[in-house]
C-alpha cells in the first residue's frame, strides 16, 4: 500500500505530524506498534476509589515479574496498568551498573494519554546553550524559528497559564485562563520573590482546557472538571492527547489511515533515488512482515524507539543505520534529573481550605546560570511544586488508635509545601543507545542496549537542587523541612531525548534545521530524538511544535518537488 | 464462590476451630464474607484490631466499612509471599503480646482492656519502627478512608468536583477530602 506520508508512532509527536500532514492534503498513514485504544471507552476515569482493584495497588508479584521498570513510575496503578508496557514482553538491556528506567506505553496515542501535561516553551537561552558552553551540537535553529510553531500548537492544544514576562520562559501568545494558586502558594511566592527577586514563582502552564473554545468543542473536547484522574485518560477530553485532539483532527480530513499492532522494523532505503521508499513493519499479533510505501516518512516513535528503528535500517549505503553517516544516531541520549526536592510544613491558615483537585501546581523557572551563577556546573533546573493541606495520609506513620485517632484525622491537616527539581542533562556522545549484538525480541527485532549515566555536571546540579530546595523552603517559613536528594535514576524523568539530533554539520549531527535527515531528504524525525539539548522544561510542547514545523516543511518540499 | 457459599464455609470453619481458638468470638465479622487468606483466628484478630484502630462513632468504623475483608483480599490478591509473611507475623506478634498481657487472644479479652492494650502496643511498635505492624495499620487506614463509608461519610469525596476553589473558608467542623 502506498501513501503520501507515513508517520511512525501515534503519541505526542506522531499525532501532531499526522494532523498537520493530513490537513495539508497528504494521504497519511500512521503506524502504531501497540493495540488500538479508544477515547472514552477504554478509560477508567469513572471508577470510584473504593471500586479500584486492590485500591490501585498492582500485585507485588506481578509488578516484580512483569513490570519491574514500569512499576517505578508514579502513575502505575491498577487503573492505568493497561497503559504501560509489560517489561517482560518488551526487553532491553543496560550495563549492570547503569540502570536506565525506560517508561513506555504501547497503544494508540502512546504516552500522550499518561503524560503530566506541563507545557513550557524552550527559551532563546536554551537554543544557544550548546554553542555557548560547547556541549553537543549547536542548534541549527533559534527560538525565533520555533516561536510561531509554539503559538500554533498552543492554540490548538489549549494551554492554561499566565503571561509572566520571563526571558528564560517565553510566554505563549494565547493562553487559556490560569488555574489559581492557593493562598499558601501566593504567600510562598511573595516570600520567595522578596528574598530573591529573580527567583520567580508562576502558575504552572498545563495542557488543560480551563475554557473550551469553539475549536476545542468542535472536536468534542470539554472543560477540565478538576478531578486529577488524568493518567487514567479523560473522558471529557479536557487535557490534550492524541486521542482527544490531534488524531480526531487528522481523521476529519478524510486523509488519515491508522494501523495498530504494526511494529516498525526498519525504514527502507532506495539507493537509486537516494530516498527512503517505505517502512517495513512486523504485525504484533501474527508476526508477519509487510511493507508500506510512502513519499515522505516521519519517525515519531519516541527518542529511543526512533533510534532503534534507524539503527536497524541497514543497507549497503548505510551499514550503521539509515541517515547515520555521522554515527550520531543513538548518541547524546538525555533525560531530565528528577525525583529531587523538598517538603515543609506551613504554619497557620487553618481557616482556609481548597475544593477540587487541581491537576497542576506552581513553577519556579530556572534562575541558576540565568540571574544567579550555578555552583560549579553549566545549565540549570526549575522547581515544580504545590501548597495544599494534608489529609488522612498524614497519620499513616503516627501513633494513635480509637475514636480520638479517628477524630484527629477527620479535619484537614496542616498546609504543606513541596517542590520538585527538574534539571538539564548535558548532551554527551557516550550516553548512547545501540542495538544488542545477539538478543532479539519476540518479533525478531534486535533489542536496544541503553548505556546512559550522569556526569560531574549533573552530580553538582543534584547537590545544588537539594541545597536550594532547603534554603527556599526555610526562607518561606516552613517547619520540619525535609530534602530529598535521592535521585530516582535516569529514565524516570520520562523525558528521553537527543538520539537523532539536529545540527548544522552533517558530519556530526543527524538532522538539519527542518528536522530532515542530512543523508536522506525525505526522512524526517520530529520526536524527542531531534533535540540537540533538552533545557530543563518539560519537553512535550517542544515536540508538538517541532512536529508541526517539520510537517510544514516536508509538505512544502514535497509540493515543490524537492523531495 | 457465591456469598452464600462463603457464609456457609465460614460457619463450618467456626465450628471446626471451635470456641477454644477464638475464645468467645465476636461474630460481627461473620456478617462479611469468609476470609480467603487468613485463618479464622487471625481474621478474628484482624477484625478486632481494625475496629479498635478506627471504631464506629457517629460514622461507620473500619469493621462496618469492610476493612477486615478488604485486607484479607489484599493479602490474597496483592501481597507478595514476603509481604504475606510479614503481615501474618505482625498479627501473630500482636496475638502473643495480648495473650501475655491480657491472658487471652485480643478478641476474647475483656472489652474494657482491649483499647488500652492496643494503644500501648501501637505506640511501642511505631516507636521501634516495626515494619510489619506499621504496614498493617497503614492498610487499615487506606482500606477505611478509601472505602465508600470512609470516604463519603467520615470524610468527603467528590468524584467530579467540576471546580477548583483554592482558598475557601474552613472551620473546626470542616471535613478533610479523602482524596
Amino acid at each position: 500500500m502506498s501513501f503520501d506520508a507515513i508517520v511512525v508512532g501515534s503519541g505526542m509527536s506522531g499525532g501532531w505530524a499526522a494532523k498537520e500532514l493530513a490537513e495539508k492534503g497528504l494521504k497519511t498513514l500512521v503506524i502504531e506498534r501497540g493495540r488500538p485504544l479508544q477515547h472514552q471507552a477504554d478509560y477508567t476515569d469513572f471508577v470510584q476509589p473504593w471500586e479500584l482493584q486492590n485500591y490501585g495497588m498492582v500485585s507485588e508479584a506481578e509488578s516484580h515479574a512483569d513490570y519491574p521498570v514500569q512499576s517505578q513510575c508514579y502513575a502505575f496503578t491498577t487503573a492505568t496498568k493497561h497503559l504501560w508496557v509489560k517489561d517482560s514482553d518488551h526487553p532491553y538491556t543496560t550495563p549492570p551498573d547503569k540502570p536506565f528506567m525506560w517508561i513506555r506505553g504501547y497503544h494508540l496515542g502512546g504516552r500522550s494519554i499518561m503524560w503530566a501535561r506541563q507545557s513550557y516553551r524552550l527559551s532563546p537561552m536554551d537554543f544557544e546553550s550548546n554553542k555557548k558552553d560547547g556541549y553537543g551540537s549547536d542548534w541549527p535553529i533559534r527560538y525565533e524559528d520555533m516561536a510561531p510553531w509554539y503559538d500554533h500548537v498552543e492554540r490548538f492544544a489549549g494551554i492554561s497559564g499566565a503571561k509572566d514576562g520571563l526571558e528564560q520562559l517565553p510566554d505563549g501568545d494565547e493562553y487559556l485562563p490560569p488555574m489559581e494558586l492557593t493562598g499558601v502558594e501566593k504567600e510562598f511566592k511573595s516570600k520567595l520573590e522578596a528574598r530573591w527577586p529573580t527567583r520567580r514563582l508562576i502558575t504552572g502552564r498545563c495542557a488543560h482546557l480551563t475554557e473550551a473554545k469553539p475549536h476545542h468543542q468542535e472536536l468534542g473536547r470539554g472543560q477540565c472538571q478538576y478531578r486529577s484522574l488524568c493518567d487514567r485518560g479523560c473522558s471529557y477530553g479536557a487535557y490534550f492527547s492524541s486521542l482527544s485532539a490531534t488524531l480526531p483532527a487528522a481523521e476529519r480530513t478524510g486523509n488519515l489511515t491508522v494501523v495498530t499492532n504494526a511494529i516498525a522494523h526498519s525504514v527502507i532505503y532506495d539507493p537509486k533515488t537516494g530516498k527512503a521508499s517505505g517502512v517495513r513493519v512486523i504485525d504484533a499479533v501474527t508476526k508477519q512482515g509487510r511493507v508500506y510505501e510512502g513519499k515522505v516518512i516521519f519517525l515519531c516513535a519516541s527518542a529511543i524507539g526512533t533510534a532503534q528503528i534507524m539503527l536497524n535500517s541497514k543497507s549497503e549505503a548505510f551499514p550503521n543505520g539509515i541517515a547515520n553517516r555521522s554515527d550520531a544516531v543513538g548518541r547524546y541520549l538525555m533525560d531530565h534529573l528528577s525525583g529531587l526536592g523538598g517538603w515543609g510544613r506551613v504554619p497557620g491558615h487553618h481557616d482556609r481550605y481548597h475544593r477540587g483537585r487541581r491537576p497542576n501546581g506552581f513553577y519556579i523557572p530556572r534562575y541558576r546560570n540565568v540571574t544567579e551563577p550555578g555552583d560549579g556546573y553549566t545549565r540549570g533546573f526549575g522547581f515544580q511544586g504545590r501548597g495544599q493541606r494534608a489529609n488522612w495520609r498524614r497519620g499513616m506513620n503516627s501513633p494513635g488508635v480509637g475514636a480520638e485517632f479517628k477524630q484527629s484525622l477527620r479535619s484537614p491537616g496542616d498546609w504543606e509545601l513541596s517542590i520538585s527539581g527538574f534539571g538539564e542533562m548535558l548532551p554527551r556522545p557516550e550516553n548512547r543507545v545501540t542495538l544488542h549484538k545477539n538478543k532479539v525480541d519476540q518479533w525478531g527485532i534486535p533489542v536496544v542496549h541503553i548505556d546512559c549515566g550522569l556526569g560531574p555536571n549533573e552530580q553538582k546540579m543534584i547537590e545544588q537542587i537539594g541545597t536550594d530546595a532547603r534554603a527556599i523552603l526555610e526562607a518561606a517559613g516552613c517547619e520540619d523541612v525535609q530534602v530529598f536528594k535521592h535521585y530516582g535514576g535516569v529514565g524516570l524523568g520520562i523525558h528521553e531525548l537527543g538520539t537523532a539530533h539536529m545540527g548544522r554539520d552533517p558530519n556530526t549531527s543527524v538532522l538539519n534545521k527542518y528536522n530532515q535527515a542530512h543523508d536522506v531528504p525525505n526522512l524526517f524525525v520530529t520526536d524527542g530524538a531531534c533535540m540537540a539539548s533538552g533545557g530543563c522544561q518539560n519537553p512535550s510542547l517542544s515536540y508538538m511544535a517541532m512536529s508541526a514545523r517539520g510537517a510544514h516543511y516536508a509538505a512544502s518540499f514535497l509540493k515543490e518537488g524537492k523531495i | 464462590m457465591s456469598p452464600l457459599d462463603r457464609r456457609a464455609l465460614l460457619k463450618s470453619v467456626l465450628v471446626l476451630v471451635g470456641a477454644a481458638a477464638v475464645g468467645a468470638p465476636d461474630l460481627a465479622f461473620a456478617q462479611g464474607a469468609a476470609p480467603r487468606f487468613l485463618s479464622a483466628p487471625r481474621f478474628a484478630l484482624l477484625d478486632e484490631v481494625s475496629a479498635l484502630i478506627i471504631p464506629k462513632t457517629d460514622t461507620p468504623g473500619a469493621r462496618e466499612a469492610g476493612v477486615p475483608n478488604a485486607i484479607d483480599s489484599l493479602l490474597a490478591d496483592w501481597a507478595s509471599a514476603e509481604t504475606q509473611q510479614r503481615l501474618v507475623a505482625s498479627l501473630d506478634a500482636l496475638d502473643a503480646e495480648s495473650r501475655a498481657k491480657l491472658g487471652a487472644p485480643l478478641p476474647a479479652a475483656p472489652a474494657a482492656g482491649r483499647l488500652a492494650f492496643l494503644r500501648d502496643y501501637d505506640a511501642a511498635a511505631i516507636a521501634r519502627q516495626d515494619r510489619g505492624y506499621m504496614q498493617l495499620k497503614q492498610l487499615v487506614m487506606m482500606t477505611y478512608y478509601l472505602s465508600e463509608p470512609g470516604a463519603t461519610e467520615e470524610l468527603r469525596y467528590e468524584h467530579v468536583p467540576g471546580v477548583w476553589e483554592p482558598w475557601i473558608p474552613a472551620g473546626p467542623d470542616t471535613r478533610a477530602w479523602a482524596v
